[in-house]
Protein backbone atom coordinates (compact mmCIF):
# COMPACT_ATOMS: atom_id res chain seq x y z
CA UNK A 1 0.00 0.00 0.00
CA UNK A 2 1.17 3.21 -0.25
CA UNK A 3 2.91 5.41 2.01
CA UNK A 4 1.15 9.20 1.39
CA UNK A 5 3.84 11.92 1.74
CA UNK A 6 3.89 15.85 0.92
CA UNK A 7 6.94 17.22 -0.38
CA UNK A 8 7.09 21.04 -1.67
CA UNK A 9 9.54 22.08 -4.71
CA UNK A 10 11.28 25.48 -2.96
CA UNK A 11 12.09 26.17 -6.72
CA UNK A 12 8.56 26.61 -7.66
CA UNK A 13 6.76 27.65 -5.01
CA UNK A 14 5.60 31.11 -6.02
CA UNK A 15 3.94 31.97 -2.83
CA UNK A 16 0.29 32.32 -4.04
CA UNK A 17 -1.12 30.80 -1.18
CA UNK A 18 -3.41 29.17 -3.23
CA UNK A 19 -2.77 25.71 -1.27
CA UNK A 20 -3.77 27.52 2.30
CA UNK A 21 -7.35 28.99 0.51
CA UNK A 22 -7.78 25.47 -1.22
CA UNK A 23 -7.43 23.69 2.07
CA UNK A 24 -9.57 26.13 3.77
CA UNK A 25 -12.25 25.79 1.56
CA UNK A 26 -12.18 22.03 0.96
CA UNK A 27 -12.66 21.78 4.92
CA UNK A 28 -14.67 24.57 5.75
CA UNK A 29 -11.96 25.40 8.30
CA UNK A 30 -13.14 27.80 11.55
CA UNK A 31 -11.67 31.42 11.32
CA UNK A 32 -8.33 31.38 12.98
CA UNK A 33 -7.23 27.93 12.17
CA UNK A 34 -4.72 27.46 9.20
CA UNK A 35 -3.82 23.42 8.57
CA UNK A 36 -1.20 24.69 5.80
CA UNK A 37 0.39 27.91 5.42
CA UNK A 38 3.26 29.52 3.08
CA UNK A 39 6.51 30.68 4.62
CA UNK A 40 8.65 32.50 2.73
CA UNK A 41 12.53 32.54 3.42
CA UNK A 42 14.98 35.51 2.66
CA UNK A 43 11.92 37.56 1.62
CA UNK A 44 12.68 40.49 -0.39
CA UNK A 45 16.27 38.79 -0.67
CA UNK A 46 18.34 37.42 -3.77
CA UNK A 47 17.28 33.97 -3.23
CA UNK A 48 14.00 33.60 -1.90
CA UNK A 49 12.08 31.00 -1.31
CA UNK A 50 8.56 30.10 0.15
CA UNK A 51 7.34 26.47 1.10
CA UNK A 52 3.96 25.85 2.16
CA UNK A 53 4.00 23.58 4.95
CA UNK A 54 1.53 21.25 7.11
CA UNK A 55 1.28 18.58 8.69
CA UNK A 56 4.02 15.82 7.55
CA UNK A 57 2.15 12.62 8.65
CA UNK A 58 5.71 11.86 10.27
CA UNK A 59 7.11 8.59 10.59
CA UNK A 60 7.55 9.06 14.32
CA UNK A 61 4.70 11.17 14.86
CA UNK A 62 6.06 13.43 17.78
CA UNK A 63 2.61 14.59 18.50
CA UNK A 64 1.52 10.87 18.75
CA UNK A 65 4.40 10.12 21.46
CA UNK A 66 3.73 13.16 23.64
CA UNK A 67 -0.36 12.93 23.40
CA UNK A 68 -1.63 12.33 27.51
CA UNK A 69 -4.97 10.90 25.96
CA UNK A 70 -3.40 8.60 22.73
CA UNK A 71 -5.70 10.17 20.92
CA UNK A 72 -3.57 10.02 17.34
CA UNK A 73 -4.13 7.19 14.74
CA UNK A 74 -2.10 6.25 11.80
CA UNK A 75 -3.75 4.58 9.01
CA UNK A 76 -2.66 1.86 6.71
CA UNK A 77 -1.17 4.49 4.18
CA UNK A 78 0.58 6.24 6.93
CA UNK A 79 -1.35 9.27 7.58
CA UNK A 80 -1.31 10.70 11.06
CA UNK A 81 -5.17 11.32 12.04
CA UNK A 82 -6.35 12.22 15.48
CA UNK A 83 -9.78 11.53 17.27
CA UNK A 84 -11.62 14.74 18.52
CA UNK A 85 -13.27 13.21 20.92
CA UNK A 86 -10.78 11.89 22.53
CA UNK A 87 -8.66 15.35 22.39
CA UNK A 88 -8.62 17.68 25.83
CA UNK A 89 -6.70 20.57 24.02
CA UNK A 90 -3.54 20.39 26.44
CA UNK A 91 -1.40 21.54 23.78
CA UNK A 92 1.48 19.20 24.18
CA UNK A 93 1.39 18.04 20.31
CA UNK A 94 1.97 21.75 19.49
CA UNK A 95 5.07 21.84 21.77
CA UNK A 96 6.17 18.55 20.14
CA UNK A 97 5.52 19.10 16.26
CA UNK A 98 8.49 20.11 14.65
CA UNK A 99 6.06 22.07 11.52
CA UNK A 100 3.89 23.98 13.73
CA UNK A 101 0.78 22.32 12.12
CA UNK A 102 -1.18 21.40 15.57
CA UNK A 103 -3.78 24.27 15.54
CA UNK A 104 -6.59 25.47 18.22
CA UNK A 105 -9.59 27.27 18.10
CA UNK A 106 -9.86 29.14 21.07
CA UNK A 107 -6.52 31.37 22.60
CA UNK A 108 -6.40 29.41 25.35
CA UNK A 109 -6.60 30.79 29.35
CA UNK A 110 -6.80 28.98 31.90
CA UNK A 111 -5.59 26.41 28.95
CA UNK A 112 -9.24 26.37 27.24
CA UNK A 113 -7.75 25.78 23.65
CA UNK A 114 -10.40 23.49 22.67
CA UNK A 115 -10.44 20.28 20.69
CA UNK A 116 -6.71 20.28 18.27
CA UNK A 117 -7.25 20.98 14.46
CA UNK A 118 -4.93 19.81 11.87
CA UNK A 119 -4.40 18.51 8.35
CA UNK A 120 -5.80 15.47 7.66
CA UNK A 121 -4.30 14.94 4.42
CA UNK A 122 -7.79 14.54 3.23
CA UNK A 123 -8.62 11.72 4.93
CA UNK A 124 -10.77 12.95 7.70
CA UNK A 125 -11.21 11.20 10.91
CA UNK A 126 -12.58 8.12 12.78
CA UNK A 127 -15.95 8.63 11.60
CA UNK A 128 -17.36 6.85 9.10
CA UNK A 129 -16.50 7.75 5.90
CA UNK A 130 -17.94 11.02 4.19
CA UNK A 131 -20.37 11.06 7.44
CA UNK A 132 -21.98 14.74 8.47
CA UNK A 133 -20.08 13.98 11.50
CA UNK A 134 -16.85 13.43 10.02
CA UNK A 135 -16.87 16.52 7.83
CA UNK A 136 -17.85 18.84 10.60
CA UNK A 137 -15.03 17.45 13.11
CA UNK A 138 -12.34 16.77 10.14
CA UNK A 139 -13.31 18.06 6.81
CA UNK A 140 -13.82 16.23 3.72
CA UNK A 141 -12.85 12.86 3.22
CA UNK A 142 -10.90 12.79 -0.59
CA UNK A 143 -8.82 10.00 0.19
CA UNK A 144 -12.29 8.05 0.63
CA UNK A 145 -13.50 9.24 -2.69
CA UNK A 146 -10.54 8.38 -4.58
CA UNK A 147 -9.13 12.13 -4.75
CA UNK A 148 -6.02 13.08 -3.54
CA UNK A 149 -4.82 16.47 -1.02
CA UNK A 150 -6.98 19.36 -2.17
CA UNK A 151 -3.90 21.66 -1.63
CA UNK A 152 -1.79 19.96 -3.87
CA UNK A 153 -4.44 19.62 -6.56
CA UNK A 154 -4.90 23.62 -6.10
CA UNK A 155 -0.94 24.32 -6.45
CA UNK A 156 -0.50 26.01 -9.68
CA UNK A 157 2.95 25.29 -10.36
CA UNK A 158 2.97 21.56 -8.95
CA UNK A 159 4.96 22.95 -6.30
CA UNK A 160 3.32 21.01 -3.62
CA UNK A 161 3.38 17.13 -4.40
CA UNK A 162 0.90 14.87 -2.38
CA UNK A 163 0.72 11.62 -2.50
CA UNK A 164 2.33 7.70 -2.67
CA UNK A 165 5.80 9.12 -1.23
CA UNK A 166 7.61 6.66 -3.61
CA UNK A 167 5.30 8.50 -6.71
CA UNK A 168 6.21 12.04 -4.71
CA UNK A 169 9.49 11.38 -4.94
CA UNK A 170 10.40 10.14 -8.45
CA UNK A 171 8.59 13.21 -9.77
CA UNK A 172 10.76 15.44 -8.09
CA UNK A 173 13.85 13.17 -9.09
CA UNK A 174 13.31 14.03 -12.55
CA UNK A 175 13.01 17.56 -12.07
CA UNK A 176 16.31 17.56 -9.87
CA UNK A 177 17.82 15.60 -13.06
CA UNK A 178 16.42 18.02 -15.19
CA UNK A 179 17.24 21.59 -14.03
CA UNK A 180 20.31 20.41 -12.35
CA UNK A 181 19.63 22.33 -8.88
CA UNK A 182 17.70 22.48 -5.98
CA UNK A 183 17.89 18.80 -4.83
CA UNK A 184 16.70 19.57 -1.01
CA UNK A 185 13.41 17.64 -0.36
CA UNK A 186 12.64 20.39 2.55
CA UNK A 187 11.00 18.13 6.08
CA UNK A 188 11.57 14.98 4.73
CA UNK A 189 14.38 13.97 6.86
CA UNK A 190 12.58 15.09 10.26
CA UNK A 191 9.20 13.69 9.02
CA UNK A 192 10.78 10.68 7.41
CA UNK A 193 13.87 9.83 8.79
CA UNK A 194 13.26 7.57 11.44
CA UNK A 195 11.40 3.77 11.20
CA UNK A 196 7.96 3.92 10.72
CA UNK A 197 5.87 3.80 14.16
CA UNK A 198 2.32 2.91 15.05
CA UNK A 199 1.17 2.13 11.73
CA UNK A 200 -1.77 -0.35 12.46
CA UNK A 201 -4.84 0.31 10.63
CA UNK A 202 -7.62 1.45 13.26
CA UNK A 203 -10.47 -0.92 13.20
CA UNK A 204 -13.20 1.36 13.01
CA UNK A 205 -13.23 4.37 15.53
CA UNK A 206 -11.24 4.58 18.88
CA UNK A 207 -14.00 6.33 21.12
CA UNK B 1 25.15 51.32 29.22
CA UNK B 2 21.71 50.76 27.84
CA UNK B 3 22.66 49.00 25.48
CA UNK B 4 25.14 46.73 27.76
CA UNK B 5 22.42 45.72 29.97
CA UNK B 6 20.56 44.96 26.90
CA UNK B 7 23.04 42.62 25.53
CA UNK B 8 23.69 40.86 29.36
CA UNK B 9 19.57 40.40 29.12
CA UNK B 10 20.02 38.60 26.02
CA UNK B 11 22.96 36.72 27.32
CA UNK B 12 21.20 35.50 30.23
CA UNK B 13 18.39 34.44 28.34
CA UNK B 14 20.53 32.63 25.72
CA UNK B 15 21.82 30.56 28.42
CA UNK B 16 19.17 29.60 30.45
CA UNK B 17 17.45 28.91 26.47
CA UNK B 18 18.53 25.40 26.63
CA UNK B 19 16.60 24.75 23.89
CA UNK B 20 16.72 27.68 22.01
CA UNK B 21 19.92 26.91 21.36
CA UNK B 22 19.73 26.31 17.37
CA UNK B 23 18.18 30.00 17.24
CA UNK B 24 21.65 31.45 18.19
CA UNK B 25 22.99 29.95 14.78
CA UNK B 26 20.35 32.29 12.69
CA UNK B 27 22.58 35.72 13.07
CA UNK B 28 21.06 38.72 12.04
CA UNK B 29 22.73 39.74 8.37
CA UNK B 30 23.46 36.17 7.40
CA UNK B 31 20.75 36.45 4.92
CA UNK B 32 22.89 39.23 3.37
CA UNK B 33 26.05 36.72 3.66
CA UNK B 34 23.56 34.28 1.55
CA UNK B 35 22.85 36.64 -1.31
CA UNK B 36 26.46 37.05 -1.87
CA UNK B 37 26.74 32.83 -1.62
CA UNK B 38 24.05 32.93 -4.03
CA UNK B 39 26.44 35.03 -6.44
CA UNK B 40 29.38 32.80 -5.67
CA UNK B 41 27.90 29.56 -5.02
CA UNK B 42 24.81 29.45 -7.31
CA UNK B 43 24.26 25.69 -6.56
CA UNK B 44 24.71 25.53 -2.75
CA UNK B 45 22.08 26.11 -0.44
CA UNK B 46 23.09 24.76 2.36
CA UNK B 47 23.00 28.25 4.92
CA UNK B 48 19.54 28.91 3.38
CA UNK B 49 18.50 25.73 4.40
CA UNK B 50 20.18 25.64 7.71
CA UNK B 51 18.21 29.09 8.38
CA UNK B 52 15.05 27.09 7.97
CA UNK B 53 15.64 25.83 11.90
CA UNK B 54 15.84 29.05 12.93
CA UNK B 55 12.26 31.61 13.84
CA UNK B 56 13.45 35.09 14.29
CA UNK B 57 15.03 35.97 11.40
CA UNK B 58 13.54 39.04 10.02
CA UNK B 59 13.31 37.92 6.36
CA UNK B 60 10.91 34.76 7.00
CA UNK B 61 7.78 36.00 6.62
CA UNK B 62 4.41 34.24 5.92
CA UNK B 63 0.76 35.61 5.30
CA UNK B 64 -0.79 33.25 7.82
CA UNK B 65 -1.34 34.97 11.39
CA UNK B 66 -0.22 32.92 14.85
CA UNK B 67 2.46 32.19 17.20
CA UNK B 68 5.47 31.61 15.53
CA UNK B 69 3.20 30.69 12.39
CA UNK B 70 6.63 32.00 10.28
CA UNK B 71 9.12 29.39 12.11
CA UNK B 72 9.11 26.38 9.48
CA UNK B 73 10.67 23.87 11.51
CA UNK B 74 11.55 23.76 15.98
CA UNK B 75 14.01 20.93 16.47
CA UNK B 76 13.60 21.98 20.08
CA UNK B 77 10.27 19.81 20.05
CA UNK B 78 11.96 16.76 19.68
CA UNK B 79 14.33 17.47 22.74
CA UNK B 80 11.19 18.31 24.33
CA UNK B 81 9.84 15.44 23.52
CA UNK B 82 12.74 13.09 24.62
CA UNK B 83 12.69 14.97 28.31
CA UNK B 84 9.49 14.13 28.52
CA UNK B 85 8.44 10.76 27.65
CA UNK B 86 11.60 9.67 28.66
CA UNK B 87 13.99 10.86 32.07
CA UNK B 88 10.72 12.67 33.44
CA UNK B 89 8.37 10.05 32.79
CA UNK B 90 10.20 7.00 33.46
CA UNK B 91 12.29 8.06 36.46
CA UNK B 92 9.56 10.70 37.57
CA UNK B 93 7.15 7.74 37.85
CA UNK B 94 9.46 5.21 39.57
CA UNK B 95 10.99 8.36 41.94
CA UNK B 96 7.33 8.35 43.51
CA UNK B 97 6.89 4.51 43.51
CA UNK B 98 10.36 4.32 45.37
CA UNK B 99 9.41 7.15 48.13
CA UNK B 100 5.76 5.58 48.79
CA UNK B 101 7.87 2.18 48.98
CA UNK B 102 10.44 3.63 51.16
CA UNK B 103 7.92 5.45 53.67
CA UNK B 104 5.97 2.28 53.77
CA UNK B 105 9.59 0.15 54.94
CA UNK B 106 9.51 2.56 57.69
CA UNK B 107 6.28 2.47 58.92
CA UNK B 108 6.60 -1.12 58.94
CA UNK B 109 10.12 -0.93 60.95
CA UNK B 110 9.48 1.90 62.94
CA UNK B 111 5.32 2.62 63.63
CA UNK B 112 3.93 5.45 64.46
CA UNK B 113 5.74 7.94 66.69
CA UNK B 114 4.08 7.83 70.11
CA UNK B 115 4.35 9.57 73.00
CA UNK B 116 6.34 8.68 75.80
CA UNK B 117 4.20 10.52 78.49
CA UNK B 118 0.65 10.24 79.68
CA UNK B 119 -1.47 13.27 78.27
CA UNK B 120 -2.36 15.38 80.28
CA UNK B 121 -5.32 16.44 79.17
CA UNK B 122 -4.62 20.17 79.21
CA UNK B 123 -4.77 21.49 75.74
CA UNK B 124 -2.40 24.00 73.85
CA UNK B 125 -3.11 26.14 70.97
CA UNK B 126 -1.65 25.44 68.21
CA UNK B 127 -2.40 26.56 65.13
CA UNK B 128 -5.78 29.27 64.86
CA UNK B 129 -8.44 29.02 62.47
CA UNK B 130 -6.89 30.89 59.84
CA UNK B 131 -3.35 28.75 60.39
CA UNK B 132 -5.38 25.98 59.15
CA UNK B 133 -7.66 27.31 57.00
CA UNK B 134 -4.76 28.69 55.10
CA UNK B 135 -3.30 25.11 55.56
CA UNK B 136 -5.92 22.89 54.36
CA UNK B 137 -6.63 25.53 51.27
CA UNK B 138 -3.02 24.82 50.17
CA UNK B 139 -3.48 20.82 51.05
CA UNK B 140 -6.38 20.34 49.23
CA UNK B 141 -5.70 22.29 46.23
CA UNK B 142 -2.33 20.50 46.56
CA UNK B 143 -3.32 17.11 46.10
CA UNK B 144 -5.98 17.90 43.56
CA UNK B 145 -3.56 19.32 41.55
CA UNK B 146 -1.24 16.44 42.06
CA UNK B 147 -3.60 14.16 41.49
CA UNK B 148 -5.00 15.62 38.58
CA UNK B 149 -0.91 15.73 37.32
CA UNK B 150 -0.21 12.46 37.65
CA UNK B 151 -3.43 11.60 35.68
CA UNK B 152 -2.05 13.73 32.74
CA UNK B 153 1.60 12.61 32.85
CA UNK B 154 0.89 8.68 33.75
CA UNK B 155 -2.25 8.07 33.10
CA UNK B 156 -1.78 7.16 29.57
CA UNK B 157 0.27 4.43 31.13
CA UNK B 158 -1.43 3.22 34.14
CA UNK B 159 -5.14 4.26 34.13
CA UNK B 160 -5.62 4.30 30.16
CA UNK B 161 -4.93 0.58 29.83
CA UNK B 162 -7.72 -0.22 32.32
CA UNK B 163 -10.50 2.10 31.69
CA UNK B 164 -10.05 2.64 27.22
CA UNK B 165 -10.36 5.63 24.96
CA UNK B 166 -13.48 6.86 25.78
CA UNK B 167 -13.64 6.52 29.85
CA UNK B 168 -9.90 7.80 30.38
CA UNK B 169 -10.59 10.76 27.64
CA UNK B 170 -13.55 12.11 29.96
CA UNK B 171 -11.20 11.81 32.73
CA UNK B 172 -8.30 13.24 31.33
CA UNK B 173 -10.20 16.15 30.27
CA UNK B 174 -11.67 16.76 33.99
CA UNK B 175 -8.23 16.39 35.26
CA UNK B 176 -6.99 18.98 32.63
CA UNK B 177 -9.51 21.40 33.74
CA UNK B 178 -9.32 21.19 37.23
CA UNK B 179 -5.40 21.45 37.37
CA UNK B 180 -5.92 24.41 35.06
CA UNK B 181 -8.42 26.55 37.75
CA UNK B 182 -7.28 25.28 40.67
CA UNK B 183 -3.72 25.96 39.81
CA UNK B 184 -4.23 29.93 40.57
CA UNK B 185 -5.79 28.77 43.57
CA UNK B 186 -2.69 26.91 44.81
CA UNK B 187 -0.45 29.74 43.98
CA UNK B 188 -2.97 32.21 45.68
CA UNK B 189 -3.29 30.07 48.85
CA UNK B 190 0.78 29.51 48.92
CA UNK B 191 1.51 33.31 49.36
CA UNK B 192 -1.13 33.15 52.23
CA UNK B 193 0.30 30.71 53.93
CA UNK B 194 4.66 32.06 53.46
CA UNK B 195 3.00 35.01 54.68
CA UNK B 196 1.52 33.28 57.75
CA UNK B 197 4.10 30.61 58.78
CA UNK B 198 7.17 32.22 57.62
CA UNK B 199 7.93 34.21 61.29
CA UNK B 200 7.69 30.53 63.07
CA UNK B 201 9.73 29.33 60.18
CA UNK B 202 13.28 31.70 60.50
CA UNK B 203 15.93 29.62 61.28
CA UNK B 204 17.09 29.54 64.51
CA UNK B 205 20.68 28.13 65.90
CA UNK B 206 19.41 25.89 67.88
CA UNK B 207 17.73 24.19 64.62
CA UNK B 208 21.67 23.28 63.80
CA UNK B 209 21.25 20.23 66.75
CA UNK B 210 18.05 18.86 65.40
CA UNK B 211 19.85 18.75 61.95
CA UNK B 212 23.20 17.29 63.06
CA UNK B 213 20.85 14.47 64.74
CA UNK B 214 18.40 14.04 62.03
CA UNK B 215 15.45 15.22 64.15
CA UNK B 216 15.89 11.56 66.09
CA UNK B 217 14.87 10.07 63.34
CA UNK B 218 17.05 7.19 64.26
CA UNK B 219 17.74 7.16 67.89
CA UNK B 220 14.43 7.87 68.62
CA UNK B 221 14.73 10.90 70.79
CA UNK B 222 13.24 13.89 70.50
CA UNK B 223 15.13 16.88 70.01
CA UNK B 224 13.73 20.53 71.29
CA UNK B 225 12.57 22.91 68.77
CA UNK B 226 10.45 26.29 68.34
CA UNK B 227 7.08 26.21 67.11
CA UNK B 228 8.38 24.36 63.63
CA UNK B 229 10.94 22.02 64.01
CA UNK B 230 13.89 21.81 61.56
CA UNK B 231 12.73 19.70 59.18
CA UNK B 232 9.50 21.48 59.17
CA UNK B 233 11.15 24.58 58.32
CA UNK B 234 13.19 22.95 55.07
CA UNK B 235 9.70 21.76 53.96
CA UNK B 236 8.11 25.39 54.40
CA UNK B 237 11.41 26.90 52.31
CA UNK B 238 12.33 24.42 50.17
CA UNK B 239 9.03 22.54 49.59
CA UNK B 240 6.69 25.38 49.71
CA UNK B 241 8.31 28.73 48.86
CA UNK B 242 10.97 27.18 46.56
CA UNK B 243 9.08 24.77 45.04
CA UNK B 244 5.52 26.40 45.44
CA UNK B 245 7.25 29.71 43.86
CA UNK B 246 8.74 27.08 40.82
CA UNK B 247 5.45 25.43 39.88
CA UNK B 248 3.44 28.32 39.91
CA UNK B 249 5.58 30.78 37.85
CA UNK B 250 5.86 27.80 35.18
CA UNK B 251 2.41 26.97 35.79
CA UNK B 252 1.40 29.94 35.05
CA UNK B 253 3.60 30.26 31.47
CA UNK B 254 1.93 26.90 30.54
CA UNK B 255 -2.22 28.05 31.90
CA UNK B 256 -2.19 31.13 29.76
CA UNK B 257 -1.25 30.64 26.16
CA UNK B 258 -3.16 33.59 25.49
CA UNK B 259 -0.03 36.10 26.07
CA UNK B 260 1.79 34.29 22.77
CA UNK B 261 4.61 32.87 24.26
CA UNK B 262 6.69 30.89 21.92
CA UNK B 263 6.87 27.07 22.24
CA UNK B 264 10.43 27.21 23.44
CA UNK B 265 9.57 29.10 26.64
CA UNK B 266 6.63 26.24 27.24
CA UNK B 267 9.06 23.79 26.27
CA UNK B 268 10.98 25.05 29.41
CA UNK B 269 8.28 25.73 31.27
CA UNK B 270 6.57 22.37 30.96
CA UNK B 271 9.89 20.59 31.85
CA UNK B 272 11.35 22.49 34.80
CA UNK B 273 7.24 22.00 36.26
CA UNK B 274 7.21 18.41 35.59
CA UNK B 275 10.48 18.04 37.70
CA UNK B 276 9.57 20.21 40.08
CA UNK B 277 6.42 18.82 40.88
CA UNK B 278 7.61 15.62 40.62
CA UNK B 279 10.03 16.30 43.68
CA UNK B 280 7.09 18.37 45.30
CA UNK B 281 5.11 15.14 45.59
CA UNK B 282 8.00 12.90 46.45
CA UNK B 283 8.24 15.60 49.18
CA UNK B 284 4.79 15.85 50.02
CA UNK B 285 4.65 12.25 50.70
CA UNK B 286 7.02 12.21 54.03
CA UNK B 287 4.77 15.31 54.85
CA UNK B 288 1.89 13.80 54.63
CA UNK B 289 2.98 10.59 56.68
CA UNK B 290 4.74 12.56 59.54
CA UNK B 291 1.69 14.46 59.78
CA UNK B 292 -0.87 11.58 59.49
CA UNK B 293 -0.23 7.95 60.70
CA UNK B 294 3.71 8.65 61.28
CA UNK B 295 3.27 11.01 64.50
CA UNK B 296 0.51 10.45 67.30
CA UNK B 297 -1.09 13.73 67.32
CA UNK B 298 0.13 15.46 64.75
CA UNK B 299 -3.16 15.32 62.53
CA UNK B 300 -5.22 16.50 65.57
CA UNK B 301 -3.13 19.51 65.76
CA UNK B 302 -3.94 20.31 62.44
CA UNK B 303 -7.86 19.30 62.49
CA UNK B 304 -8.73 20.97 65.81
CA UNK B 305 -5.38 23.09 66.17
CA UNK B 306 -4.97 21.49 69.65
CA UNK B 307 -2.13 19.65 71.13
CA UNK B 308 -1.84 18.45 74.76
CA UNK B 309 0.59 19.75 76.79
CA UNK B 310 2.82 16.41 77.23
CA UNK B 311 2.75 15.89 72.86
CA UNK B 312 3.77 20.07 73.16
CA UNK B 313 6.74 19.08 75.47
CA UNK B 314 7.99 16.44 73.70
CA UNK B 315 7.79 17.48 70.20
CA UNK B 316 8.51 21.40 69.97
CA UNK B 317 9.57 21.82 74.10
CA UNK B 318 11.15 25.25 73.37
CA UNK B 319 7.68 26.30 72.00
CA UNK B 320 6.03 25.00 74.99
CA UNK B 321 8.33 26.69 77.27
CA UNK B 322 7.38 29.69 75.47
CA UNK B 323 3.39 29.54 75.20
CA UNK B 324 3.38 28.67 78.89
CA UNK B 325 5.47 31.57 79.57
CA UNK B 326 3.12 33.95 76.77
CA UNK B 327 -0.05 31.80 78.89
CA UNK B 328 1.19 33.51 82.65
CA UNK B 329 2.03 29.90 83.73
CA UNK B 330 -1.51 29.51 83.40
CA UNK B 331 -1.02 26.46 81.48
CA UNK B 332 -2.97 24.95 78.66
CA UNK B 333 -6.98 24.92 78.19
CA UNK B 334 -9.19 22.44 77.97
CA UNK B 335 -11.33 24.19 75.11
CA UNK B 336 -14.56 22.28 73.77
CA UNK B 337 -13.22 21.42 70.48
CA UNK B 338 -10.02 19.91 71.97
CA UNK B 339 -11.64 17.92 74.28
CA UNK B 340 -14.03 16.66 71.62
CA UNK B 341 -10.87 15.41 69.77
CA UNK B 342 -9.71 14.39 72.76
CA UNK B 343 -12.38 12.20 73.12
CA UNK B 344 -12.65 10.66 69.57
CA UNK B 345 -9.09 10.26 69.02
CA UNK B 346 -5.34 9.92 69.89
CA UNK B 347 -5.48 7.71 72.53
CA UNK B 348 -2.58 7.35 74.64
Amino acid sequence: MARMKFLCDAERCIECNGCVTACKQEHEVPWGVNRRRVVTLNDGLPGEKSISVACMHCSDAPCMAVCPVDCFYKTAEGVVLHDKDLCIGCGYCFYACPFGAPQFPQDGAFGLRGKMDKCTFCAGGPEDDNSAAEFKKYGRNRLAEGKLPACAEMCSTKALLGGDGDVVADIYRNRVLKRGKGSEVWGWGTAYGKPEKGATPPTGAKS
Amino acid sequence: MQVRLKQWLVAAILACGLFSLPVVAAEPGSAKEQAAQQRTQPGNNQPFWSDVRGGDNPYQTTQVRGVESSVLMQPAGETWRQLRNGVITIYGGWLIVAVMALIGAFYWWRGPIKLHEKQTGRQLLRFGSWDRMVHWSVAISFVLLAVTGIIILFGKHILLPIFGYTLFAWLAILAKNIHNFVGPVFAFCTILMFITFVKDNLPKLYDLQWISKAGGLFSGKHVPSGRFNAGEKAWFWGGVTLLGIVVSVTGFVLNFPNFEQGRALMQQANVIHAIAAVVFMTLSLGHIYIGTIGTEGAYEAMRTGYVDEAWAKEHHEFWYQDTLANNKGGGGVASPVAAAALKEGWKA
